[in-house]
């Protein structure tokens, strides 16, 4: 309590900097953490209408089994630069720099993240990667799929060099972005605020965050030793020159997997959050949904290879790979049971934010299942490489993570702009987003058992009908994501004014003005529970000055 | 979040109705997935076939029961627990935090389902990875974009891939240029062809017919017409009789003999007299030009092509050339076109910097070597 007291009278914590002048300083390079994180999702956003629009022409290629839009060359660029901008360039800056920066650190009590530069560099380097990606559409884009095994990558066009160059800038980014969160994790938390009181979002990221740095440090080396071999000619991948093409797919994997965790434990998080707000209930099991995503961090790193199992790899290898992925269904589990419970005797507020988040629970489960099919050895022998795997990954990473986005992005768009989001659109785009969506994933469960490869720009004849019936639903699906960034941007100006807590949330974004001030507090406040308990007045001191209206006392710069 | 302060629950009987009919819509989807005309939609070939359908219906049934339990919870949860145009504003939910028992229940169920899984996962598993060692061994060979067959004591790549019924297959795969993969739909079998790597897998064929080969690993522009529906070389197996193999084997092997012949001598026999060579002088031009790739040794004395000791009548020599004891012309045919096949490649005379006098010693100087 002395040390609660010593805040409230103004202790160093209550330091505050002035506010940057000037648009530069403001609003391009900027500091300010929730800067930042819009910056990012903005890029990010612009990344996904482009990353969309190449999904767009996969569809319009596919509706045809002899191809018929584009060339085979063509579409293998398509295809690999749409999975590589919506892995990179959209899901994991929208989850980590755009909502993990911009809501996090209010969450916590801090003024802004530890190091505020470094994440101004992550930031920065992000733009650029991007551009650098789709610059490579000029040399000959990368052929070979986002995973871009060798040999066929050292086959590739000249811009394939381009891809492995961008995503490892973009890698350097996320683990600059993985050490500033962690450390901010571990040293800003405001007074009181134990583990065991962080709101669930801080949980997920604090998960992420020690995957941004280690599994991308694996990823850089793949990419550097591949930019190598294909620019200087060590051959690290070559099997002729007594090179691995193996090699490449276990350092690809070690990466490639814990990121899949990258891109779904910030949508627990989100979920986390928005389900119990909605349903005025505290969240069900707080304490079993932090540990699971401790334990699906930690599993998520001993599980790389049952993307190999028809890859040539020894029987004696598949079994722990096998049976660990199976094991981590069990945290999943343990989550997803949580979120149903939470729901049960609430009192449940369907707003957009909540039909996305419990659209999130339907469709992720059924991404979750599949997964666990595929850890079966026998049955990933007939399903891998298919559709199936197209089916399957789209429900975790769309019905998942992209879900939670825009469960997120209706959610905390007050916090950004001050306003709220169209209800009414919202409603309509949600439902169109949901039957399109499965509309267009989940025919192609069927389409992969029945004998459709994935990666092919033209396919079976008797394989056309359905392939049409997933090309209109993605159209609906896409009109969806279109209402959504009208939506968006239209609420900016006209929105209804969102005051500072519309949803009556108890976390501590909310407890200050909407959109976030510089400062984020006037004075750091000190926490005494968990924020779920929505019966309860909020577990909060020092908050009381937030709301006045007044200025913060801004001491002199020293 | 001390447990102790939450309200103790009561489910009433509406949520045990719900229960009740979700519990018999898994109990239907669960039948359903028992009894799904899988085969009929999609043949089972091999004996592994039907022990992964088996997994799959196993998988799919605990699969979509469970999701039917989510599914509909969140659904019922959801209309039930609705916020009504009357509640008040200040409404709360239930307050419930945790529940020690319920959270055990959360982690009993999926680990139960894990382990079950996992246990006929092992099962299958186990009876696809080791298998009897009596068997056939094919070779499949990937190439953008088609696929290539090796038989044993058949020379030279095959075309089209054909197997005996309820006879075990050993399946050896790899490729000649980047990653492809080897997919029998009907077999529900699959492994990548990696060059470098040899990957092997075993079945037996339990029914007759003709089977799509799929590639399922990118492997350039034509991925996608590496199968048989659109492709200009399409990809199947065949699953015979044992008699039509054993004709198909055999006329295979002899008709690859003359493939191999053609490959070496497709141009017409040369007009050299191969009566007038300087053994001498063609000694010195073995030394020079042809020792760093053959030895002056027996036929298996192997540097880069065979060791060429009694090559004109060694009876190892033999499926050099046409199955009969190797000529001069053969030898001759072999310096001037180059040789391609089953034991690797020969650049040509003009490649290798031979005169037709060149030919004419060498050949005077192989048949020396006794």
């Amino acid at each position: 309590m002395t040390a609660v007291a010593a805040h409230a009278g103004g202790g160093l914590a209550d330091h505050i900097h002035p506010e940057p002048q000037g648009f530069i300083r403001k609003y391009v390079f900027s500091i300010d953490h929730k800067i930042i994180g819009i910056q990012y999702m903005i890029t990010a956003f612009l990344f996904m209408i482009l990353g969309g629009m190449l999904a767009e022409l996969i569809r319009i290629q596919l509706m045809k089994a002899s191809g018929g839009l584009m060339t085979p060359e063509t579409y293998n660029e398509v295809y690999s630069v749409h999975g590589s901008t919506m892995v990179w360039l959209v899901i994991i800056p929208l989850l980590t720099g755009g909502f993990g920066n911009l809501i996090f650190p209010v969450q916590i009590g801090a003024r802004d993240v530890a190091f505020p530069w470094l994440n101004m560099l992550s930031f920065w380097l992000f733009p650029p990667a991007g551009l650098m990606l789709y610059s490579s559409f000029l040399m000959g884009a990368p052929t070979a799929g986002w995973t871009e095994y060798p040999p066929m990558s050292l086959q590739g066009a000249p811009g394939t060099s381009m891809w492995a160059a961008a995503i490892f800038l973009i890698g350097v980014s996320s683990t600059m972005t993985g050490i500033n969160f962690l450390v901010t994790i571990l040293k800003m938390r405001a007074p009181g605020m134990t583990y065991t009181r962080m709101p669930l979002f801080v949980w997920g990221q604090f998960v992420t965050a020690p995957l941004l740095m280690i599994a991308t440090t694996a990823l850089g080396a793949a990419l550097a030793a591949l930019f190598i071999q294909r620019e200087f000619g060590v051959a690290f991948f070559d099997p002729t020159k007594g090179g691995s093409p193996l090699l490449w797919q276990h350092m690809f994997w070690f990466y490639s997997h814990p990121a899949v965790y990258i891109m779904i434990l910030p949508a627990f998080g989100m979920i986390s959050e928005i389900l119990p707000t909605f349903s005025r209930k505290p969240i069900f099991g707080y304490k079993m949904i932090a540990f699971s995503s401790c334990a699906i961090a930690i599993l998520g790193f001993m599980v790389w290879a049952h993307h190999m199992f028809t890859s040539g790899m020894a029987p004696a290898l598949q079994l722990p790979f096998m049976v660990l992925t199976m094991v981590i269904a069990i945290p999943t589990g343990v989550k997803i049971f949580s979120w149903v419970t939470t729901l049960w005797g609430g009192v449940i507020q369907m707003t957009t934010s909540m039909l996305f988040a419990i659209g999130f629970l339907a469709t992720f489960t059924l991404g979750g299942i599949t997964g666990v099919f595929l850890a079966a050895v026998p049955f990933d022998l007939h399903a891998h490489g298919t559709y199936f795997i197209v089916a399957h990954l789209h429900y975790v990473l769309v019905g998942g993570s992209l879900m939670g986005i825009l469960a997120g992005l209706f959610y905390w768009y007050p916090k950004m702009s001050g306003r709220l989001m169209n209800e009414t659109l919202g409603r309509w785009s949600f439902w169109l987003f949901f039957i399109g969506f499965n509309g267009t994933f989940l025919p192609m469960h069927w389409l992969g058992m029945w004998g459709q490869p994935r990666r092919v720009a033209m396919y079976d004849p008797q394989f056309q009908t359905w392939n049409q019936i997933c090309s209109y639903f993605s159209f609906v699906m896409t009109a969806a994501l279109i209402l959504v960034l009208v939506n968006a941007l239209w609420s900016m100006r006209t929105g209804k004014r969102s005051g500072p807590n519309p949803w009556r949330a108890r976390t501590l974004e909310w407890q200050i003005p909407s959109p976030m001030p510089y400062y984020n507090f006037k004075h750091v406040p000190s926490v005494f529970a968990a924020p779920y308990d929505f019966a309860e007045p909020l577990p909060y001191r020092g908050l009381e000055a937030e709301l006045d209206g007044a200025p913060p006392t801004v001491p002199a710069a020293h | 979040m001390p447990e102790n302060r939450d309200p103790v629950v009561h489910l009433d009987r509406q949520f045990w109705i719900v229960t009740a009919v979700l519990g018999v819509l898994a109990l239907i989807s669960i039948l359903w997935w028992v009894w799904a005309p899988i085969a009929s939609i999609m043949p089972e070939a091999v004996d592994k076939a039907q022990q992964i359908d088996a997994l799959f219906r196993f998988l799919a049934a605990s699969g979509t029961a469970l999701f039917i339990f989510i599914c509909g919870y969140v659904v019922y949860f959801s209309i039930a627990f609705r916020r009504h145009a009357g509640t008040p504003e200040n409404a709360v939910g239930i307050q419930i935090h945790d529940n020690n028992k319920l959270e055990m229940w959360w982690t009993i169920v999926p680990t139960v389902f894990v382990v079950i899984m996992a246990i006929f996962s092992l099962r299958i598993w186990a009876g696809i990875e080791f298998s009897p060692t009596n068997t056939l061994v094919v070779e499949a060979i990937g190439h953008q974009w088609y696929y290539t067959f090796r038989y044993p004591n058949v020379n030279g790549e095959v075309k089209e891939m054909h197997l005996p019924l309820n006879q075990a297959v050993t399946l050896h795969v790899t490729s000649s240029d980047v990653i492809h993969s080897f997919w029998i739909p009907a077999m529900r079998l699959k492994a990548d062809m990696v060059p470098g790597l040899i990957n092997t897998f075993e079945f037996t064929p339990t029914r007759p017919g003709r089977y799509e080969i799929i590639c399922t690993e990118f492997c350039g522009t034509f991925h996608g017409e590496m199968h048989s529906g659109t492709s200009q070389n399409p990809a199947y197996v065949y699953i015979d009789q044992p008699a039509s193999y054993a004709s198909w084997y055999a006329r295979t092997v002899r008709e690859q003999i003359h493939a191999s012949n053609a490959i070496a001598a497709p141009v017409s026999p040369t007009q050299l007299n191969l009566s007038k060579g300087d053994a001498k002088a063609g000694a010195t031009l073995f030394a020079a030009k042809c020792s760093a790739c053959h030895a002056i040794g027996p036929f298996d004395q192997k540097i880069v092509g065979p060791g060429l000791k009694g090559v004109l009548d060694d009876p190892a020599h033999p499926t050099l050339v046409d199955g009969d004891k190797a000529t001069p012309e053969d030898v001759a045919k072999i310096l001037e076109n180059g040789y391609k096949g089953s034991m690797g490649q020969m650049p040509n005379q003009a490649a290798n910097g031979l005169s037709n006098k060149d030919i004419v010693n060498l050949v005077a100087y192989l048949k020396t070597l006794k």
